[in-house]
Protein backbone atom coordinates (compact mmCIF):
# COMPACT_ATOMS: atom_id res chain seq x y z
CA UNK A 1 0.00 0.00 0.00
CA UNK A 2 1.27 3.45 -0.86
CA UNK A 3 1.56 5.79 2.11
CA UNK A 4 3.11 8.81 0.45
CA UNK A 5 2.91 9.77 -3.17
CA UNK A 6 4.22 12.69 -5.19
CA UNK A 7 2.71 13.47 -8.60
CA UNK A 8 4.61 15.73 -10.97
CA UNK A 9 5.91 17.99 -8.20
CA UNK A 10 7.69 21.09 -9.45
CA UNK A 11 9.10 23.93 -7.47
CA UNK A 12 10.88 27.01 -8.72
CA UNK A 13 12.53 29.77 -6.76
CA UNK A 14 12.55 32.79 -9.03
CA UNK A 15 14.25 31.48 -12.15
CA UNK A 16 15.75 28.40 -10.52
CA UNK A 17 13.93 25.14 -11.07
CA UNK A 18 14.63 23.18 -7.91
CA UNK A 19 12.22 20.34 -8.70
CA UNK A 20 10.93 19.31 -12.11
CA UNK A 21 8.00 16.89 -12.47
CA UNK A 22 9.04 14.66 -9.60
CA UNK A 23 6.99 11.47 -9.31
CA UNK A 24 7.65 9.13 -6.43
CA UNK A 25 5.92 6.86 -3.99
CA UNK A 26 6.73 5.39 -0.60
CA UNK A 27 4.94 2.24 0.48
CA UNK A 28 3.74 1.81 4.04
CA UNK A 29 6.21 0.16 6.38
CA UNK A 30 9.24 0.63 4.16
CA UNK A 31 12.52 2.44 4.60
CA UNK A 32 13.20 4.53 1.51
CA UNK A 33 16.45 6.35 0.88
CA UNK A 34 16.46 9.65 -0.99
CA UNK A 35 19.89 10.31 -2.43
CA UNK A 36 21.51 12.56 -4.97
CA UNK A 37 24.40 15.00 -5.32
CA UNK A 38 24.36 18.38 -3.58
CA UNK A 39 21.70 20.67 -4.99
CA UNK A 40 19.68 17.80 -6.44
CA UNK A 41 16.54 19.04 -4.64
CA UNK A 42 16.25 16.51 -1.83
CA UNK A 43 15.55 18.94 0.98
CA UNK A 44 13.29 20.98 -1.31
CA UNK A 45 11.23 17.85 -1.87
CA UNK A 46 11.00 17.34 1.91
CA UNK A 47 9.86 20.91 2.38
CA UNK A 48 7.19 20.51 -0.28
CA UNK A 49 5.94 17.29 1.33
CA UNK A 50 6.01 18.57 4.94
CA UNK A 51 4.31 21.87 4.12
CA UNK A 52 7.20 24.24 4.70
CA UNK A 53 6.17 25.68 1.34
CA UNK A 54 3.73 24.89 -1.43
CA UNK A 55 5.05 23.29 -4.61
CA UNK A 56 4.68 25.43 -7.74
CA UNK A 57 2.70 22.61 -9.30
CA UNK A 58 1.96 18.96 -8.70
CA UNK A 59 0.32 17.03 -5.91
CA UNK A 60 1.34 15.40 -2.66
CA UNK A 61 -0.85 12.58 -1.35
CA UNK A 62 -0.59 11.09 2.11
CA UNK A 63 -2.71 8.04 2.90
CA UNK A 64 -4.55 8.71 -0.34
CA UNK A 65 -5.52 12.22 0.82
CA UNK A 66 -4.23 15.31 -0.90
CA UNK A 67 -2.05 17.40 1.44
CA UNK A 68 -0.52 19.78 -1.14
CA UNK A 69 -0.04 23.24 0.33
CA UNK A 70 -1.53 22.48 3.74
CA UNK A 71 0.17 24.23 6.67
CA UNK A 72 3.08 22.33 8.22
CA UNK A 73 1.24 22.06 11.55
CA UNK A 74 -1.74 20.35 9.88
CA UNK A 75 0.46 17.91 7.99
CA UNK A 76 2.24 17.09 11.26
CA UNK A 77 -1.08 16.44 12.98
CA UNK A 78 -1.99 14.04 10.15
CA UNK A 79 1.04 11.92 11.04
CA UNK A 80 4.05 13.25 9.14
CA UNK A 81 7.08 14.19 11.24
CA UNK A 82 10.40 15.55 10.05
CA UNK A 83 13.88 16.44 11.19
CA UNK A 84 15.92 19.29 9.76
CA UNK A 85 19.27 19.03 8.02
CA UNK A 86 20.54 21.95 10.07
CA UNK A 87 18.97 21.23 13.45
CA UNK A 88 16.39 23.66 14.78
CA UNK A 89 16.12 23.11 18.54
CA UNK A 90 14.13 25.50 20.75
CA UNK A 91 17.41 26.87 22.06
CA UNK A 92 16.18 28.56 25.23
CA UNK A 93 14.02 25.62 26.31
CA UNK A 94 15.18 22.47 28.07
CA UNK A 95 15.41 19.19 26.15
CA UNK A 96 12.38 17.92 28.05
CA UNK A 97 10.38 21.02 27.11
CA UNK A 98 11.49 20.67 23.49
CA UNK A 99 9.95 17.21 23.32
CA UNK A 100 6.91 18.24 25.36
CA UNK A 101 5.97 20.80 22.71
CA UNK A 102 5.52 17.94 20.28
CA UNK A 103 3.61 15.81 22.77
CA UNK A 104 1.13 18.50 23.88
CA UNK A 105 0.12 19.23 20.32
CA UNK A 106 -0.43 15.55 19.60
CA UNK A 107 -2.41 15.05 22.81
CA UNK A 108 -3.76 18.43 23.94
CA UNK A 109 -6.20 16.84 26.40
CA UNK A 110 -3.63 14.82 28.28
CA UNK A 111 -2.60 16.09 31.75
CA UNK A 112 0.88 17.50 32.23
CA UNK A 113 2.43 14.55 34.16
CA UNK A 114 1.44 12.10 31.42
CA UNK A 115 2.85 14.42 28.74
CA UNK A 116 6.07 14.72 30.68
CA UNK A 117 6.31 10.94 30.99
CA UNK A 118 5.86 10.54 27.24
CA UNK A 119 8.53 13.14 26.58
CA UNK A 120 10.97 11.43 28.94
CA UNK A 121 10.30 8.13 27.20
CA UNK A 122 11.31 9.62 23.86
CA UNK A 123 14.44 11.17 25.34
CA UNK A 124 15.30 7.74 26.72
CA UNK A 125 14.59 6.08 23.39
CA UNK A 126 17.13 8.29 21.61
CA UNK A 127 19.55 7.96 24.53
CA UNK A 128 19.71 11.48 25.98
CA UNK A 129 17.69 11.04 29.19
CA UNK A 130 20.43 12.66 31.23
CA UNK A 131 20.05 15.90 29.25
CA UNK A 132 16.35 16.38 30.08
CA UNK A 133 16.89 19.48 32.24
CA UNK A 134 19.60 21.02 30.03
CA UNK A 135 18.75 23.93 27.74
CA UNK A 136 18.99 22.83 24.12
CA UNK A 137 21.51 25.55 23.21
CA UNK A 138 24.14 23.75 25.31
CA UNK A 139 23.95 20.55 23.24
CA UNK A 140 26.54 19.45 20.70
CA UNK A 141 25.56 18.70 17.11
CA UNK A 142 24.99 15.00 17.63
CA UNK A 143 22.93 15.55 20.76
CA UNK A 144 20.87 18.13 18.88
CA UNK A 145 20.17 15.58 16.16
CA UNK A 146 19.02 13.08 18.75
CA UNK A 147 16.82 15.70 20.39
CA UNK A 148 15.24 16.49 17.05
CA UNK A 149 14.52 12.85 16.50
CA UNK A 150 12.93 12.56 19.96
CA UNK A 151 10.78 15.59 19.17
CA UNK A 152 9.68 14.14 15.85
CA UNK A 153 8.83 10.80 17.47
CA UNK A 154 6.80 12.53 20.18
CA UNK A 155 4.37 13.70 17.49
CA UNK A 156 3.59 9.96 17.09
CA UNK A 157 3.94 9.96 13.32
CA UNK A 158 3.23 7.21 10.81
CA UNK A 159 5.73 8.70 8.36
CA UNK A 160 9.11 10.00 9.44
CA UNK A 161 11.15 12.26 7.16
CA UNK A 162 14.82 12.18 8.15
CA UNK A 163 17.14 14.79 6.66
CA UNK A 164 20.80 13.74 6.93
CA UNK A 165 20.87 12.33 10.40
CA UNK A 166 24.24 10.62 9.95
CA UNK A 167 26.38 13.68 9.27
CA UNK A 168 29.30 13.93 11.70
CA UNK A 169 29.02 10.38 13.04
CA UNK A 170 31.90 7.89 13.11
CA UNK A 171 31.63 4.36 11.71
CA UNK A 172 30.54 2.79 14.96
CA UNK A 173 27.94 5.49 15.55
CA UNK A 174 26.66 5.10 12.01
CA UNK A 175 26.11 1.38 12.59
CA UNK A 176 24.20 2.17 15.76
CA UNK A 177 22.10 4.75 13.94
CA UNK A 178 21.30 2.29 11.15
CA UNK A 179 20.16 -0.24 13.73
CA UNK A 180 18.11 2.51 15.36
CA UNK A 181 16.31 3.39 12.14
CA UNK A 182 15.53 -0.28 11.57
CA UNK A 183 14.09 -0.47 15.09
CA UNK A 184 11.84 2.51 14.33
CA UNK A 185 10.31 0.56 11.51
CA UNK A 186 10.33 -2.93 13.05
CA UNK A 187 9.20 -2.02 16.57
CA UNK A 188 7.15 1.10 16.00
CA UNK A 189 5.84 0.36 12.53
CA UNK A 190 7.07 3.67 11.13
CA UNK A 191 7.55 4.35 7.47
CA UNK A 192 10.82 6.19 6.88
CA UNK A 193 11.81 8.47 4.01
CA UNK A 194 15.42 9.30 4.53
CA UNK A 195 17.80 11.76 2.89
CA UNK A 196 21.38 10.65 3.40
CA UNK A 197 24.84 11.46 2.13
CA UNK A 198 26.50 8.58 3.96
CA UNK A 199 25.96 6.06 1.18
CA UNK A 200 27.02 2.96 3.11
CA UNK A 201 24.41 3.62 5.78
CA UNK A 202 21.50 4.24 3.47
CA UNK A 203 22.35 1.22 1.30
CA UNK A 204 22.41 -0.98 4.44
CA UNK A 205 19.06 0.07 5.84
CA UNK A 206 16.87 1.09 2.92
CA UNK A 207 14.87 -1.31 0.79
CA UNK A 208 14.21 1.18 -1.93
CA UNK A 209 16.18 4.14 -3.22
CA UNK A 210 15.05 7.27 -5.04
CA UNK A 211 17.85 9.14 -6.82
CA UNK A 212 17.40 12.83 -7.55
CA UNK A 213 19.68 14.78 -9.84
CA UNK A 214 19.25 18.42 -10.86
CA UNK A 215 15.65 18.47 -9.68
CA UNK A 216 14.55 15.36 -11.56
CA UNK A 217 14.14 11.73 -10.58
CA UNK A 218 17.17 10.04 -12.12
CA UNK A 219 16.11 6.52 -11.18
CA UNK A 220 14.42 4.45 -8.50
CA UNK A 221 15.26 0.91 -7.49
CA UNK A 222 16.66 -1.52 -4.96
CA UNK A 223 20.00 -0.45 -3.42
CA UNK A 224 21.97 -3.00 -5.47
CA UNK A 225 20.55 -1.78 -8.77
CA UNK A 226 21.18 1.83 -7.86
CA UNK A 227 24.82 1.54 -6.84
CA UNK A 228 25.66 -0.27 -10.05
CA UNK A 229 23.78 2.06 -12.37
CA UNK A 230 25.94 4.01 -14.81
CA UNK A 231 23.76 7.14 -14.64
CA UNK A 232 23.95 7.29 -10.84
CA UNK A 233 27.71 6.87 -10.84
CA UNK A 234 27.99 9.65 -13.42
CA UNK A 235 25.72 11.96 -11.48
CA UNK A 236 27.92 11.58 -8.43
CA UNK A 237 31.31 11.59 -10.14
CA UNK A 238 30.51 14.00 -12.95
CA UNK A 239 31.41 13.46 -16.59
CA UNK B 1 4.82 20.60 45.54
CA UNK B 2 5.96 22.93 42.84
CA UNK B 3 2.32 23.89 42.34
CA UNK B 4 1.93 25.03 45.94
CA UNK B 5 5.05 27.15 46.31
CA UNK B 6 4.18 29.99 43.90
CA UNK B 7 0.70 30.24 45.44
CA UNK B 8 2.21 30.65 48.90
CA UNK B 9 4.75 33.21 47.67
CA UNK B 10 2.00 35.13 45.90
CA UNK B 11 -0.20 35.09 49.00
CA UNK B 12 2.63 36.45 51.17
CA UNK B 13 3.50 39.22 48.70
CA UNK B 14 -0.16 40.08 48.26
CA UNK B 15 -0.78 40.41 51.99
CA UNK B 16 2.34 42.55 52.24
CA UNK B 17 0.98 44.75 49.45
CA UNK B 18 -2.33 45.02 51.32
CA UNK B 19 -0.79 46.58 54.42
CA UNK B 20 1.90 48.54 52.56
CA UNK B 21 -0.06 51.79 51.87
CA UNK B 22 -1.67 52.01 55.32
CA UNK B 23 0.98 54.15 56.99
CA UNK B 24 1.79 56.12 53.85
CA UNK B 25 0.74 59.59 52.77
CA UNK B 26 -1.30 60.49 49.70
CA UNK B 27 1.70 60.99 47.44
CA UNK B 28 3.43 57.63 48.01
CA UNK B 29 0.02 56.00 47.63
CA UNK B 30 -0.32 57.70 44.24
CA UNK B 31 3.10 56.40 43.20
CA UNK B 32 2.06 52.87 44.20
CA UNK B 33 -1.18 53.11 42.21
CA UNK B 34 0.62 54.26 39.06
CA UNK B 35 3.19 51.51 39.63
CA UNK B 36 0.40 48.94 39.63
CA UNK B 37 -0.86 50.34 36.32
CA UNK B 38 2.64 49.93 34.89
CA UNK B 39 2.89 46.41 36.30
CA UNK B 40 -0.19 45.48 34.27
CA UNK B 41 1.17 47.20 31.17
CA UNK B 42 4.65 45.69 31.37
CA UNK B 43 3.45 42.20 32.30
CA UNK B 44 1.01 42.05 29.39
CA UNK B 45 3.55 43.50 26.95
CA UNK B 46 5.99 40.86 28.18
CA UNK B 47 3.43 38.13 27.44
CA UNK B 48 3.62 39.25 23.83
CA UNK B 49 7.26 40.29 23.43
CA UNK B 50 8.93 38.06 26.00
CA UNK B 51 7.01 34.87 25.36
CA UNK B 52 6.12 34.94 21.66
CA UNK B 53 8.83 37.32 20.44
CA UNK B 54 6.47 39.85 18.85
CA UNK B 55 7.42 43.45 19.51
CA UNK B 56 4.33 45.65 19.48
CA UNK B 57 4.62 49.44 19.68
CA UNK B 58 0.87 49.74 20.03
CA UNK B 59 0.53 48.61 23.60
CA UNK B 60 0.14 52.13 25.01
CA UNK B 61 -2.29 52.84 22.18
CA UNK B 62 -4.40 49.88 23.34
CA UNK B 63 -4.38 51.30 26.86
CA UNK B 64 -5.58 54.53 25.27
CA UNK B 65 -8.37 52.66 23.48
CA UNK B 66 -9.49 51.23 26.82
CA UNK B 67 -9.23 54.56 28.65
CA UNK B 68 -11.01 56.65 26.01
CA UNK B 69 -13.72 54.06 25.35
CA UNK B 70 -14.65 53.81 29.00
CA UNK B 71 -14.09 57.53 29.59
CA UNK B 72 -16.20 58.74 26.66
CA UNK B 73 -19.02 56.33 27.47
CA UNK B 74 -19.07 57.48 31.08
CA UNK B 75 -18.65 61.20 30.41
CA UNK B 76 -20.95 61.52 27.38
CA UNK B 77 -23.47 58.71 27.77
CA UNK B 78 -23.48 58.32 31.53
CA UNK B 79 -22.65 54.64 31.35
CA UNK B 80 -21.41 53.08 34.56
CA UNK B 81 -17.57 53.16 34.60
CA UNK B 82 -17.35 49.47 35.54
CA UNK B 83 -19.33 48.51 32.43
CA UNK B 84 -17.17 50.98 30.51
CA UNK B 85 -14.02 49.20 31.73
CA UNK B 86 -15.39 45.91 30.39
CA UNK B 87 -16.31 47.47 27.05
CA UNK B 88 -12.91 49.18 26.80
CA UNK B 89 -11.20 45.86 27.44
CA UNK B 90 -13.38 44.19 24.83
CA UNK B 91 -12.76 46.86 22.18
CA UNK B 92 -8.98 46.76 22.70
CA UNK B 93 -9.11 42.96 22.40
CA UNK B 94 -11.15 43.15 19.19
CA UNK B 95 -8.78 45.73 17.71
CA UNK B 96 -5.91 43.40 18.66
CA UNK B 97 -7.65 40.52 16.94
CA UNK B 98 -8.24 42.60 13.80
CA UNK B 99 -4.75 44.10 13.62
CA UNK B 100 -3.19 40.76 14.50
CA UNK B 101 -5.08 38.83 11.83
CA UNK B 102 -4.13 41.50 9.29
CA UNK B 103 -0.42 41.74 9.86
CA UNK B 104 0.82 38.73 11.82
CA UNK B 105 0.74 36.54 8.75
CA UNK B 106 3.58 38.63 7.39
CA UNK B 107 5.60 38.01 10.53
CA UNK B 108 8.85 39.56 11.60
CA UNK B 109 9.03 43.32 11.75
CA UNK B 110 5.61 43.97 10.20
CA UNK B 111 3.80 43.82 13.52
CA UNK B 112 6.18 46.42 14.92
CA UNK B 113 5.68 48.71 11.94
CA UNK B 114 1.90 48.31 11.81
CA UNK B 115 1.46 48.88 15.54
CA UNK B 116 3.73 51.93 15.36
CA UNK B 117 1.52 53.36 12.61
CA UNK B 118 -1.63 52.40 14.52
CA UNK B 119 -0.42 54.17 17.62
CA UNK B 120 0.38 57.36 15.68
CA UNK B 121 -2.96 57.32 13.86
CA UNK B 122 -4.82 56.89 17.13
CA UNK B 123 -2.85 59.74 18.69
CA UNK B 124 -3.67 62.07 15.80
CA UNK B 125 -7.37 61.17 15.94
CA UNK B 126 -7.56 61.77 19.68
CA UNK B 127 -5.77 65.12 19.45
CA UNK B 128 -7.94 66.32 16.58
CA UNK B 129 -11.40 65.02 17.48
CA UNK B 130 -11.72 67.75 20.05
CA UNK B 131 -15.52 67.53 20.40
CA UNK B 132 -15.38 63.93 21.50
CA UNK B 133 -12.01 63.63 23.22
CA UNK B 134 -11.23 67.21 24.32
CA UNK B 135 -7.88 66.80 22.53
CA UNK B 136 -4.77 67.72 24.48
CA UNK B 137 -6.91 69.47 27.06
CA UNK B 138 -7.92 66.09 28.33
CA UNK B 139 -11.29 64.50 28.94
CA UNK B 140 -12.77 64.76 32.42
CA UNK B 141 -14.29 61.46 33.44
CA UNK B 142 -16.10 60.24 36.55
CA UNK B 143 -14.34 58.00 39.05
CA UNK B 144 -15.05 54.38 39.79
CA UNK B 145 -16.67 55.23 43.11
CA UNK B 146 -18.96 57.99 44.29
CA UNK B 147 -16.44 59.04 46.90
CA UNK B 148 -12.82 59.57 45.89
CA UNK B 149 -10.34 57.73 48.08
CA UNK B 150 -6.74 56.94 47.20
CA UNK B 151 -6.78 53.88 49.39
CA UNK B 152 -9.83 52.39 47.65
CA UNK B 153 -8.22 53.00 44.26
CA UNK B 154 -5.08 51.35 45.51
CA UNK B 155 -6.99 48.20 46.47
CA UNK B 156 -8.89 48.18 43.18
CA UNK B 157 -5.67 48.46 41.19
CA UNK B 158 -4.00 45.84 43.39
CA UNK B 159 -6.86 43.40 42.85
CA UNK B 160 -6.84 44.10 39.11
CA UNK B 161 -3.08 43.63 38.85
CA UNK B 162 -3.21 40.43 40.90
CA UNK B 163 -5.99 39.01 38.75
CA UNK B 164 -4.20 39.94 35.54
CA UNK B 165 -0.92 38.45 36.76
CA UNK B 166 -2.73 35.27 37.81
CA UNK B 167 -4.15 34.92 34.28
CA UNK B 168 -0.71 35.48 32.75
CA UNK B 169 0.86 32.98 35.16
CA UNK B 170 -1.70 30.32 34.30
CA UNK B 171 -1.22 30.98 30.60
CA UNK B 172 2.55 30.71 30.53
CA UNK B 173 2.45 27.52 32.58
CA UNK B 174 -0.14 25.85 30.37
CA UNK B 175 0.21 24.21 26.97
CA UNK B 176 -0.41 27.62 25.48
CA UNK B 177 2.67 29.07 27.15
CA UNK B 178 4.74 26.15 25.94
CA UNK B 179 3.54 26.78 22.38
CA UNK B 180 4.23 30.52 22.74
CA UNK B 181 7.83 29.83 23.68
CA UNK B 182 8.23 27.31 20.89
CA UNK B 183 7.03 29.94 18.40
CA UNK B 184 9.45 32.47 19.82
CA UNK B 185 12.38 30.07 19.70
CA UNK B 186 11.89 28.74 16.17
CA UNK B 187 8.60 29.03 14.35
CA UNK B 188 9.56 26.68 11.50
CA UNK B 189 10.40 23.93 13.95
CA UNK B 190 7.28 24.73 15.99
CA UNK B 191 5.05 24.37 12.92
CA UNK B 192 6.72 21.08 12.03
CA UNK B 193 5.71 19.75 15.46
CA UNK B 194 2.05 20.69 15.06
CA UNK B 195 2.05 24.16 16.66
CA UNK B 196 -0.44 26.46 14.92
CA UNK B 197 2.00 29.35 14.72
CA UNK B 198 -0.28 32.03 13.30
CA UNK B 199 -3.08 31.20 15.71
CA UNK B 200 -0.70 31.41 18.67
CA UNK B 201 0.59 34.80 17.60
CA UNK B 202 -2.85 36.29 17.02
CA UNK B 203 -4.04 34.90 20.33
CA UNK B 204 -1.12 36.38 22.26
CA UNK B 205 -1.61 39.74 20.58
CA UNK B 206 -5.36 39.75 21.26
CA UNK B 207 -4.97 38.82 24.92
CA UNK B 208 -2.16 41.33 25.48
CA UNK B 209 -4.16 44.09 23.78
CA UNK B 210 -7.25 43.37 25.87
CA UNK B 211 -5.10 43.48 29.02
CA UNK B 212 -3.64 46.84 28.03
CA UNK B 213 -7.17 48.12 27.38
CA UNK B 214 -8.24 46.91 30.80
CA UNK B 215 -5.28 48.57 32.56
CA UNK B 216 -5.78 51.80 30.60
CA UNK B 217 -9.51 51.98 31.36
CA UNK B 218 -8.98 51.59 35.11
CA UNK B 219 -6.12 54.07 35.05
CA UNK B 220 -8.27 56.66 33.26
CA UNK B 221 -10.97 56.45 35.92
CA UNK B 222 -8.32 56.86 38.57
CA UNK B 223 -6.72 59.91 37.00
CA UNK B 224 -10.17 61.43 36.31
CA UNK B 225 -8.58 63.24 33.38
CA UNK B 226 -7.67 61.29 30.26
CA UNK B 227 -5.10 62.91 28.00
CA UNK B 228 -3.31 61.73 24.83
CA UNK B 229 -0.36 60.96 27.07
CA UNK B 230 -1.80 57.51 27.74
CA UNK B 231 -1.76 56.37 24.09
CA UNK B 232 1.66 57.96 23.47
CA UNK B 233 4.96 56.55 22.36
CA UNK B 234 6.52 58.01 25.51
CA UNK B 235 4.42 55.69 27.61
CA UNK B 236 5.07 52.86 25.16
CA UNK B 237 8.82 53.14 25.50
CA UNK B 238 8.52 53.58 29.24
CA UNK B 239 6.73 50.21 29.40
CA UNK B 240 9.30 48.71 27.05
CA UNK B 241 12.17 49.94 29.23
CA UNK B 242 10.49 48.52 32.35
CA UNK B 243 10.16 45.11 30.75
CA UNK B 244 13.68 45.04 29.32
CA UNK B 245 15.29 46.32 32.50
CA UNK B 246 13.23 44.03 34.72
CA UNK B 247 13.81 40.98 32.56
CA UNK B 248 12.00 40.04 29.38
CA UNK B 249 10.55 36.55 29.14
CA UNK B 250 10.40 36.05 32.89
CA UNK B 251 7.23 36.32 34.95
CA UNK B 252 8.74 38.43 37.73
CA UNK B 253 10.86 40.67 35.46
CA UNK B 254 8.23 43.20 34.35
CA UNK B 255 6.83 43.49 37.88
CA UNK B 256 10.27 44.35 39.28
CA UNK B 257 10.96 46.64 36.33
CA UNK B 258 7.69 48.53 36.68
CA UNK B 259 8.14 49.27 40.38
CA UNK B 260 11.84 50.08 40.09
CA UNK B 261 11.50 52.48 37.18
CA UNK B 262 8.31 54.16 38.28
CA UNK B 263 9.60 54.84 41.79
CA UNK B 264 12.95 55.91 40.38
CA UNK B 265 11.19 58.23 37.95
CA UNK B 266 9.42 59.95 40.84
CA UNK B 267 12.74 60.39 42.64
CA UNK B 268 14.47 62.01 39.69
CA UNK B 269 11.45 64.01 38.57
CA UNK B 270 13.33 67.21 39.45
CA UNK B 271 15.53 66.75 36.41
CA UNK B 272 12.54 67.13 34.15
CA UNK B 273 11.85 64.85 31.23
CA UNK B 274 15.41 63.58 31.15
CA UNK B 275 14.42 60.45 33.04
CA UNK B 276 12.95 59.00 29.83
CA UNK B 277 16.31 59.52 28.13
CA UNK B 278 18.16 57.95 31.06
CA UNK B 279 15.85 54.92 31.06
CA UNK B 280 16.33 54.53 27.31
CA UNK B 281 20.09 54.42 27.77
CA UNK B 282 19.86 52.03 30.72
CA UNK B 283 17.53 49.75 28.73
CA UNK B 284 19.94 49.75 25.76
CA UNK B 285 22.89 48.94 28.01
CA UNK B 286 20.97 46.17 29.71
CA UNK B 287 19.84 44.71 26.38
CA UNK B 288 23.50 44.54 25.32
CA UNK B 289 25.15 43.31 28.52
CA UNK B 290 22.38 41.74 30.57
CA UNK B 291 19.70 40.58 28.13
CA UNK B 292 17.75 38.90 30.93
CA UNK B 293 17.46 42.11 32.90
CA UNK B 294 17.56 42.53 36.66
CA UNK B 295 16.03 39.09 37.24
CA UNK B 296 18.73 37.60 35.00
CA UNK B 297 21.50 39.34 36.97
CA UNK B 298 19.92 38.17 40.24
CA UNK B 299 19.71 34.51 39.22
CA UNK B 300 23.25 34.64 37.83
CA UNK B 301 24.59 35.99 41.13
CA UNK B 302 22.67 33.36 43.04
CA UNK B 303 23.97 30.58 40.85
CA UNK B 304 27.51 31.85 41.31
CA UNK B 305 27.23 31.96 45.09
CA UNK B 306 25.73 28.45 45.31
CA UNK B 307 28.34 26.98 42.98
CA UNK B 308 31.11 28.71 44.96
CA UNK B 309 29.76 27.27 48.19
CA UNK B 310 29.69 23.75 46.85
CA UNK B 311 32.63 21.80 45.48
CA UNK B 312 32.44 21.68 41.68
CA UNK B 313 30.20 18.76 40.79
CA UNK B 314 30.44 16.85 37.55
CA UNK B 315 28.23 18.25 34.76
Amino acid sequence: MTLLEGRAISKSFGGVQALIDVDFSVSAGSIVGLIGPNGAGKTTLFNAVAGAFKPTSGKVLFNGQEITGLPASTICRMGVARTFQVTRPFAAMTCLENVMVAAINRRPEEPRPAIERRAREQLGFVGISELAAVEARHLNVIQKKRLELARALATEPTLLLLDEVMGGLNTQEINQAVAFIRRLRDERGLTVLWIEHVMGAVMQAAEWIIVLDQGRVLMTGAPQEVVNDERVIQAYLGD
Amino acid sequence: MTGKKPTVTAAIILSGMCVLPLGLGIYPQHVLITSLFYVMMAASWNLLAGYTGQVSFGHAAMAGVGAYTSGILAAKAGIDPWIGVCLGTLLAGLLGLGLGSLCLKMGGIYLSLTTLAFSQILHIIIVNEYDVTRGTMGLQVPGLMAEYSKLSYYYIMLAAAAALLAVIYRMIHSNLGMNFRAVQNDETAAASLGVKVLQMRVLAFTVASAMAGFAGALYGHYLLLITPEIPSLDLQFYVLAMTVIGGMGSFIGPIIGAFTLNILAEKIRDYGEYHVLVFGLVALTMARFAPNGLTGIWSRLRRRSTSAARPPAAA
